[in-house]
């Protein structure tokens, strides 16, 4: 059960089997995808197997950090107290050059800056010895 | 249509509703069990007749197997029960299942019931879970996205792609506002105007407080039968289960496929070739409503409207009385109530009550045909059901 005092910190990622070297990676600053060398299929979201064919052959990539904004919406009410601080913030829906979608946060300028289908790079924000976020700033 | 359609095989034979909005010191199960109570008199059975139980789970109660620990709750020994869990399209699921349930022979008797108490029932450690732990630990939570934000982004998106308006969006909520008013018992029955839910402040854009549904207490029950056995009960007006669908399209909102087709194209398209029938053919609907743009997108996936239409399709009084689809007649989860995963069985409750012809002066004249659409989780789950009076088989 979450304590009053864990609300007040933002949750950080706990990496798993599946995710280990995908956070690895981005302590290293690379967004790491995964590329199916049976069908060319590329996906974000770290699984053992491509969901396009089921093979088992991924290789990871570092993603070259270009995207655009697919949809993007201001949050004005903080999703708990550990947000409260940073509201308004503009959660972004990116779309990468390689395919895949993520969703991520706005940085380096104010939240009403983001327009639709509007280019984007990739930052790495370091939060924990562990953890490095991928965050997104106009391009 | 299958040869082993379940289209009207089933029935529902008994409805009941808690009181609901601010419901205070009444436990998920003791609101459940007054919706079952109602539901069994509706019915004019005893309860040791139900032999079946489908719930889901309760946010704001201890017990992992709800519909277990509301059977013991009620004082029966069910020989056949689950909790159904896929978000707010677990309503709809219920129905499905329930039917297929009976007319597999796993039940006669199948008693559909779910409560919670999400206004007043959640201790303060519930409530933070409920902020905090709603979305992927790795992948999504890190970056502060509230229950709201996924939906946010497919109506804001569609705004982008069709030129939807805030305006029109808002016009859900003072449509629903304006049913409520005449739902005895709803939550929320003081008229707005688009001005108020423009200026009722950002939630996440492009959703207002008055875009967003309501949170609170209460539950819904029904009771299921063959439609055989609704008829050696004698049962007044059964309303049938004529069709039933469902889709699962994606988990995580990264990977919805589109986020302006949802789901429920796929949903109703099953659900309407089981009944036989089309959109065009209902003349009532519970249409999801956990916000103004879902109803707007799912007017238009569920057929009632072309695609990109759904903004024109509202501001043009053609969810509501007089015009094409009478939507969310008791005020939905925007102005009704919303306790959760329970929400959309009072979607369920209206439609039946509507079809029996009991609305009062919020019935559809001659309403034989209607359609819900449950579902949850930014679109990932959708649900359909379609429901109709002896006249429809």
């Amino acid at each position: 059960m979450i304590s009053a005092a864990d609300a007040a910190h933002k949750p950080l990622p706990t990496p798993d089997a599946d995710t280990a070297a995908f956070w690895r990676g981005l302590r290293e600053n690379k967004l790491l995808l995964q590329h199916c060398a049976d069908c060319a299929h590329v996906q974000y979201y770290q699984q053992a197997s491509c969901r396009a064919c089921g093979g088992e052959n991924l290789a990871h990539r570092p993603a070259c950090g270009r995207g655009k904004v697919h949809s993007f919406s201001v949050v004005h009410r903080a999703p708990g107290p550990a947000f409260k601080a940073d509201v308004p913030y503009a959660v972004v829906l990116v779309e990468l050059e390689e395919g895949p979608r993520m969703i991520s946060t706005f940085t380096g300028g104010a939240p009403d800056q983001v327009t639709f289908d509007m280019p984007v790079v990739l930052t790495f924000e370091k939060v924990s010895e562990e953890i490095t976020l991928p965050r997104f700033k106009k391009a | 249509m299958s040869r082993n359609s379940l289209r009207g095989k089933v029935a529902i034979i008994g409805i009941g509703m808690s009181p609901v909005g601010k419901v205070p010191g009444r436990s998920p199960l003791w609101l459940a069990a007054d919706a079952a109570r109602k539901a069994v008199a509706d019915a004019g059975i005893r309860k040791g007749q139900i032999d079946g139980v489908l719930s889901s789970h309760a946010f704001a109660s201890p017990f992992h197997r709800f519909s277990v620990a509301f059977s013991e709750y009620f004082g029966i020994q069910p020989t056949f029960s689950n909790n159904l869990q896929v978000s707010g399209a677990s309503a709809a699921t219920m129905f499905n299942i329930g039917a297929a349930a009976i007319h597999g022979g796993l039940a006669k008797i199948v008693l559909v019931v779910a409560a919670d108490s999400l206004m007043t029932g959640l201790t303060p450690d519930l409530a933070l879970r409920s902020l905090t732990e709603s979305r992927d630990q790795q992948y999504e939570m890190p970056f502060g996205i509230p229950v709201a934000n996924t939906f946010a982004m497919t109506a804001h998106r569609h705004m982008k792609e069709f030129g939807t308006t805030a305006e029109q969006l808002a016009q859900v909520a003072v449509i629903q506002r304006k049913h409520a008013s005449r739902t005895p018992g709803a939550q929320q029955t003081a008229p707005i105007t688009v001005d108020d839910v423009l200026n009722s402040g950002l939630v996440t854009t492009p959703y207002h407080k008055l875009d967003c549904s309501l949170i609170s207490d209460g539950g819904a029950a029904f009771i299921l039968a063959s439609a055989e056995h609704a008829s050696a009960l004698g049962i007044e007006k059964p309303i049938y289960i004529l069709g039933g669908g469902e889709c699962y399209t994606h988990e995580h909102i990264f990977l919805m496929p589109s986020l302006t087709a949802t789901g429920a194209i796929e949903s109703s398209r099953l659900a309407y070739n089981m009944a036989g029938y089309g959109p065009s053919d209902m003349d009532v609907a519970g249409v999801y409503d956990c916000f103004t743009g879902t109803v707007i997108m799912m007017l238009e996936d569920l057929g009632f409207c072309p695609k990109g239409e759904g903004g024109r399709f509202v501001a043009d009084s053609q969810m509501t009385y007089g015009g094409k689809i009478p939507s969310n007649t008791h005020g939905g989860l925007l102005s009704f109530a919303h306790s959760g995963i329970p929400g959309s069985l009072f979607h369920f409750h209206e439609v039946v009550a509507q079809l029996r012809g009991e609305c009062g002066e919020r019935q559809v004249r001659g309403a034989e045909l209607g359609l819900v659409h449950s579902l949850g989780a930014g679109f990932a789950t959708n649900a359909t059901t379609i429901l109709g009076t002896g006249n429809t088989l």
